[in-house]
């Protein structure tokens, strides 16, 4: 106080859009973060309060960037906003039973005592698995958040499911366009944009403040499932045999089972086909998934998911049922078709909001975050140091034996564009190639077409080397990354 | 987290001021802080003691309710804590709140007579000599409430607003019922505290949906309902506290006060009645004059507790008395001859249609059943003011007065009567009760009691100032019964003025009621959400079940939270061990955040296949990332997360923690000032290679490493220490290989050294001047 000056400083005025709200049991604060915002401080003053089942830190502010979520309360919280703009409003539920949550939080429940019977039964080489769990429903009826909510309060109570994306529109700890896996055994991010799900929970070279989580990443390229079918099936093959695989070797892993986000579900279209798809190709011997039956059915696959979650679509429901009534998984578990209440807060996102998300999400993977500033590398490389590959050009005559992969031609195209690359080697056949693993994306920042050169952006300094790069058709480059 | 017991304590001290209403929730977490700082016990019990004494009435209950349950559910310390200060934290909020409190009060206080339900030990909550002193306390205080209540009677109309039983004064004399009818409540509660008792887990479901009031027990209204229709009609406002389902009556003396003046009245009202039909009639006289005298004297007069006593004794027995025709009338069962037959019957009936458990203990009160305990009390009653104050009724009244009072029963029948009617019936279908004396019902309720502490109790804790002389069987259910006014008015109505037994009624009381109250609060509250197993189904209707407990598994049960992150952890030891690495973790973390920022990081590669499906999730376990691809290993401890489940991962994991050490690729970031670090290996003598390393984007001391305060080259000190330290060196060859093996660049600084050869290459085979014999 003695300190000349330091008494002066007048109290800041900006603690004056500080609000504190009052959450009773099971009502939520939701809230949608406009993009130019700078965020909203969220902090919980008492009782207990989560994101998408994982739970907020007493007395801690985070803040939400470019996001719209919520903040839900099992037992009641009062929540201190700080910040903004923010578009937010409290939904109060009159009786309990009409959340969201209680759904959730049973579903929870039930799929936690088939986790605890199947741990309880892990001896040796006999494998009791967990439930795995197919969510599914139409655009916008909250499939992720489920999903996010279920590996969340699994994770709470120690254990470690396995949690896959097979929608390409969102990259599951990764780039929209790819579809993915990852062991749950911490917390997730609760700040992150994606809320744990995003590419910044990523491990990259420092520490990060919130455990990171290890993906295993397949390349799609595409921006929904009808558009290369064939294609999705093969990455999505790849990515259960790797689910398979996870699940046989890690015991803990195997227990607590998997939990599956599956493509929006339009029943006009192709989806049932789709999830089939999907439900047969993760039914496998050692996939709990409960959702495979499902699937089974429907592709005439063998199914191991054993429950499929369908999320406000009666339809849906009904179309499974038919197809998965008295199914049972490889296991020899009934499929079950659970169908679920969508949630009201689900917001239909606009794809222009998708379309920043996407973007923002690839800034983030090159750059990072607020709380955490990445430096990639810049590079020269020669046209002939790179090998680029891309899918033949759909308007070109298809023809049997036609290559799935081309070499692609470098172009001022090419420009700003995301590519994947792959863990293969250029010599692999193209098969090979665009079923390998995603080991990390660059963007392309500049075509020097006269002195074949390529300006990359990479996360990792060094040579390519030996790895090709693939192509894709989405998502669609939006911005200089550079500029 | 507050380190100290001050900050505990001001931290729970501001919890408790938020505590307004009877939460369930909000408790159990004010339990968990407790039992999370037990080692500020100390702090904590001063803290909610001082609560309990300040907070205003209506916040008193909760504030006891958390007392409750902290010396429940963490019984070490605090159970000691509170223990010599219980008399006086329950005395004082006792006196200042209202009388449903006191109510429910007294339910608490049973229960802390009895183990912990649910739990294994069979020691009660508190040990006899903290308990007792409050019950005895209690027990006078009710006495004088009594007596307080006599004296009040003068004026019959408003006596009935200022009661706290909400019977409608008009309905009384209109219907006859207007003597029992104010006692209608009492019979009311046993059936639902017994309804509660019953089964817990039911019980719980039930209040589900009311997770915030889980004392409201809505459903308990329905099933009282149903054994005994008339008593639930009257009931019916008594219930709207929620909590007050018990037997509340004996006990407390604001209660037994009103209950008091309310018999008085009844009695009043039902003689005069008679009186009118029968003017002629002098005994009827002589007993109207009588009652009103005692009305005039309770009210006026400021009688002592043991007076009050037995005073309501008397009443009781008069009411008793003055209702057996009635009884007759409406029953099918009649009679003083029977006396003993017909009360007995009902306890039994009684039994199957609630929780047995419960049922034994209730019987008596719930139905007019409980004939045969009517002597007994009414005697106890005597014989109790005998014995305590050395008063007797006829000392206070002049003898006779009463005498002529109790001596004819005229006719009134009252509502009492028709519960017992109901009772009847049941009775009917069961073979024993008719024929059955009193003691032969006695030890029948004795044996299905399933708690036998509970009877067994009853006698034990009689009140002070009563010697109880010679029980007779039928004491053990007028104990039971005594704890109820209106089941004694009952049993004493059918039985008629009997022999005075010993037994104090008033004891009896608490005991018995102590039972269901633990069923009610602590049960419900607590022990249920643990224990009930969830079975769940995936219908619709069972997903959308509110179901709180499933939520506290998920929050509170799961431990604290860490404070940094909100990850929860338990308190057992394996927790413990748990949130200490976890909190080193974080802190390590914190500090390679500030480490690293100045340095650039970038994002990782993705892994191989193989390294995904082998990789286990690390948790609270420094993070080196599996070399893959072009990944550049070594720089990589991102803190907790999956962890490469190769020697790498392990290397780094056991030397994470030295700074600037990167195992792998066997560099070491030039060090700040380099004056305080030696420049020269000190095996080899030679200076270290400064050089730029991109992938580190620093300038970095090649093939070195730090040991301690000293920095080697690494080679160097694999040679040296290979032999004593072969496993670890091991290790970070390995690691080293791997790295060097997946990262190409890497290769380039990686500096083999062949063993077995007459030097040691410490550099890249470039560079000559490495090349020297080993001089170690």
């Amino acid at each position: 106080m003695s300190i000349p000056g330091l008494g002066q400083i007048a109290p800041q005025p900006a603690t004056s859009n500080k609000r504190i709200i009052l959450l009773k049991p099971l009502w939520e604060y939701r809230f949608s973060v406009p993009r130019n915002s700078p965020g909203v401080g969220v902090r919980l003053l008492t009782g207990t309060a989560d994101r998408d089942g994982t739970e907020l830190a007493l007395n801690r502010t985070y803040t939400f960037q470019r996001t719209r979520s919520k903040i839900s309360t099992y037992q009641g919280c009062t929540l201190e906003i700080s910040g903004g703009p923010v578009d937010d409003y409290v939904k109060d539920y009159a009786d309990p039973s009409d959340s969201p949550a209680c759904q959730f939080v049973n579903l929870h429940v039930a799929f936690q005592e088939q986790r605890e019977a199947a741990a309880a039964r892990q001896s040796g080489r006999t494998a009791a698995q967990g439930p795995r769990v197919m969510v599914c429903g139409p655009r916008g009826s909250g499939k992720t958040t489920l999903a996010k909510t279920l590996v969340a309060l699994a994770t709470r109570v120690g254990g470690q499911p396995l949690m896959a994306n097979v929608d390409p529109n969102e990259g599951l700890l990764s780039l929209p366009g790819t579809v993915s896996a990852a062991v749950y055994g911490t917390m997730m991010d609760i700040e992150e944009p994606a809320g744990g799900f995003g590419i910044g929970s990523t491990p990259s070279s420092g520490p990060n403040a919130v455990p990171v989580k290890l993906p295993i990443v397949y390349y799609f390229g595409r921006e929904r499932v009808e558009d290369d079918v064939p294609h999705w099936r093969d990455v999505v093959n790849k990515l259960a045999s790797s689910a398979r695989a996870k699940l046989k070797e890690d015991e803990a892993v195997r227990a607590a089972g998997m939990i599956l986000d599956t493509p929006p579900v339009d029943l006009e279209n192709e989806g049932i086909d789709i999830l089939a798809h999907a439900a047969n190709e993760f039914a496998g011997e050692y996939l709990p998934i409960q959702l495979i039956m499902l699937l089974r059915a429907i592709a005439n696959c063998l199914t191991s998911a054993n429950f499929i979650l369908v999320l406000g679509s009666d339809q849906l429901v009904s179309e499974l049922q038919k197809r998965f009534a008295g199914q049972k998984t490889s296991l020899g578990e009934l499929i079950m078709v659970v169908p679920l209440d969508k949630s009201d807060g689900v917001v239909q996102r606009d794809e222009q909001f998708m379309r920043f998300t996407r973007e923002a999400t690839i800034k983030e993977y090159f750059f990072g975050d607020s709380k955490r500033t990445l430096s990639p590398s810049t590079q020269l490389v020669s046209f002939d140091d790179v090998a680029i590959f891309k899918a033949p050009e759909a308007e070109s005559e298809a023809y049997e034996g036609q290559p799935i992969l081309e070499p692609a031609e470098i172009s001022a195209e090419m420009s700003h564009w995301t590519l994947a690359i792959m863990n293969a080697s250029v010599n692999d056949p193209p098969e090979t190639i665009r079923q390998a693993p995603v080991i990390g994306f660059i963007a392309i920042a500049d075509v020097d077409e006269d002195r074949r050169r390529l300006k990359v952006l990479s996360p990792v300094s060094g040579r390519l080397g030996n790895k090709p790069l693939v192509w894709g058709r989405w998502p669609e480059p939006y911005i200089n990354l550079l500029g | 987290m507050a380190d100290n017991g001050a900050d505990v304590a001001d931290d729970y001290r501001q919890a408790l001021e938020d505590l307004t209403m009877n939460s369930r929730i909000e408790i159990a977490t004010l339990t968990n802080i407790a039992r999370e700082n037990a080692n500020h016990g100390l702090a904590i019990t001063e803290v909610l003691q001082n609560h309990i004494k300040k907070v205003p009435p209506p916040r008193t209950l909760p504030a006891l309710y958390v007392l409750d349950s902290v010396v429940k559910n963490v019984p070490t310390p605090y159970a000691l804590y509170f223990g010599p200060k219980l008399y006086s934290i329950f005395m004082n909020a006792y006196t200042k709140v209202d009388n449903s409190t006191r109510r429910k009060m007294e339910e608490m206080l049973r229960t802390w007579k009895e183990p912990v339900p649910g739990s294994i030990s069979t020691k009660p909550v508190f040990p006899p000599q903290y308990v007792q002193p409050i019950e005895n306390a209690l027990i006078a205080a009710r006495n004088a409430a009594y007596q307080a209540n006599q004296s009040s009677f003068r004026r019959p109309p408003q006596v009935a607003p200022t009661r706290d039983t909400p019977t409608p004064p008009t309905a009384r004399p209109a219907s006859h019922q207007a003597g029992p009818h104010g006692q209608q409540p009492f019979a009311g509660p046993p059936n639902g505290h017994a309804q509660q008792q019953m089964d817990p887990a039911v019980t719980q479901q039930q209040q589900q949906p009311y997770p915030m009031r889980p004392h409201t027990d809505p459903i308990m209204i329905p099933p009282r309902v149903a054994p005994q229709p008339y008593s639930g009609v009257t009931d019916m406002p008594h219930y709207q506290l929620p909590v007050s389902r018990e037997n509340y009556g004996a006990p407390q003396p604001g209660i037994s006060i009103d209950r008091l003046k309310d018999d008085i009245q009844q009695l009043i009202i039902a003689e005069r009645t008679e009186f009118a039909r029968n003017p002629l009639d002098a005994s009827r006289q002589t007993r109207l004059k009588a009652l009103l005298d005692l009305q005039t004297i309770i009210q006026r007069q400021d009688m002592p507790q043991d007076q009050l006593m037995l005073v309501k004794d008397r009443v009781t027995e008069l009411a008793v008395n003055m209702r057996a025709p009635g009884a007759v009338a409406v029953t099918a069962a009649p009679l003083m001859s029977s006396t003993y037959t017909l009360p007995i019957p009902p306890v039994v009936s009684q039994q199957p249609t609630p929780v047995p458990p419960v049922a034994i203990a209730r019987p008596p009160s719930v139905t007019t059943g409980a004939a045969a305990a009517p002597p007994p009390a009414a005697g106890a009653g005597a014989g109790a003011g005998a014995g305590a104050g050395g008063f007797s009724i006829d000392a206070l009244f002049g003898q006779g007065a009463l005498a002529a009072l109790l001596s004819a029963a005229p006719k009134p029948a009252t509502p009492q009567q028709v519960p017992s009617a109901s009772a009847t019936p049941q009775l009917m279908s069961q073979p024993l009760p008719q024929a059955l004396p009193a003691s032969l019902g006695a030890a029948l309720a004795a044996m299905r009691s399933p708690p036998p502490q509970r009877l067994a109790t009853p006698p034990v804790p009689a009140p002070a100032p009563v010697p109880a002389p010679a029980p007779t069987p039928a004491a053990v259910p007028t104990a039971a019964l005594a704890s109820n006014p209106s089941a004694l008015l009952a049993m004493l109505r059918q039985s008629g003025l009997i022999q005075p037994t010993t037994s104090a009624a008033a004891t009896p009381p608490t005991t018995h009621t102590s039972l269901p109250v633990g069923g009610a609060w602590g049960a419900p509250h607590y022990q249920p959400p643990l224990e009930t197993p969830l079975s769940y189904q995936f219908r619709a209707a069972h997903l959308k079940q509110f179901r709180p407990q499933a939520m506290v598994r998920l929050e509170d049960d799961l431990g604290l939270p860490c404070t940094h992150c909100g990850r929860r952890f338990k308190t057992n030891e394996d927790g413990r061990r748990k949130k200490t690495a976890h909190m080193d973790w974080h802190f390590r973390v914190h500090q390679r955040i500030a480490e690293y920022e100045k340095r650039g990081q970038h994002r990782s590669f993705f892994v191989d296949e193989l390294d995904w499906i082998n990789s286990l999730e690390a948790i609270d376990v420094d993070y080196v990332a599996p070399p893959a691809g072009g990944n550049n290993a070594s720089n990589n401890d991102s803190g907790d997360s999956p962890r490469g489940g190769h020697s790498s991962a392990q290397s780094g994991g056991k030397r994470g923690g030295q700074q600037n050490q990167q195992q792998q690729l066997q560099y070491i970031a030039v060090p700040e000032d380099s004056s305080r670090v030696n420049t020269v290996c000190p095996i080899c003598q030679e200076r270290f290679e400064m050089k730029w390393l991109d992938e580190a984007q620093e300038w970095v001391w090649m093939d070195a490493v730090k040991i301690g305060e000293r920095v080697f080259h690494a080679s160097c000190h694999r040679e040296a220490t290979k032999d004593r330290d072969r496993e670890d060196t091991q290790a970070a060859t390995a690691a080293a290989a791997a790295a060097a093996a997946a990262a190409a660049q890497a290769q380039l600084y990686q500096r083999g050294a062949p063993e077995g050869v007459l030097g040691k290459r410490k550099a890249e085979a470039s560079d000559l001047k490495s090349v020297r014999p080993d001089r170690c």
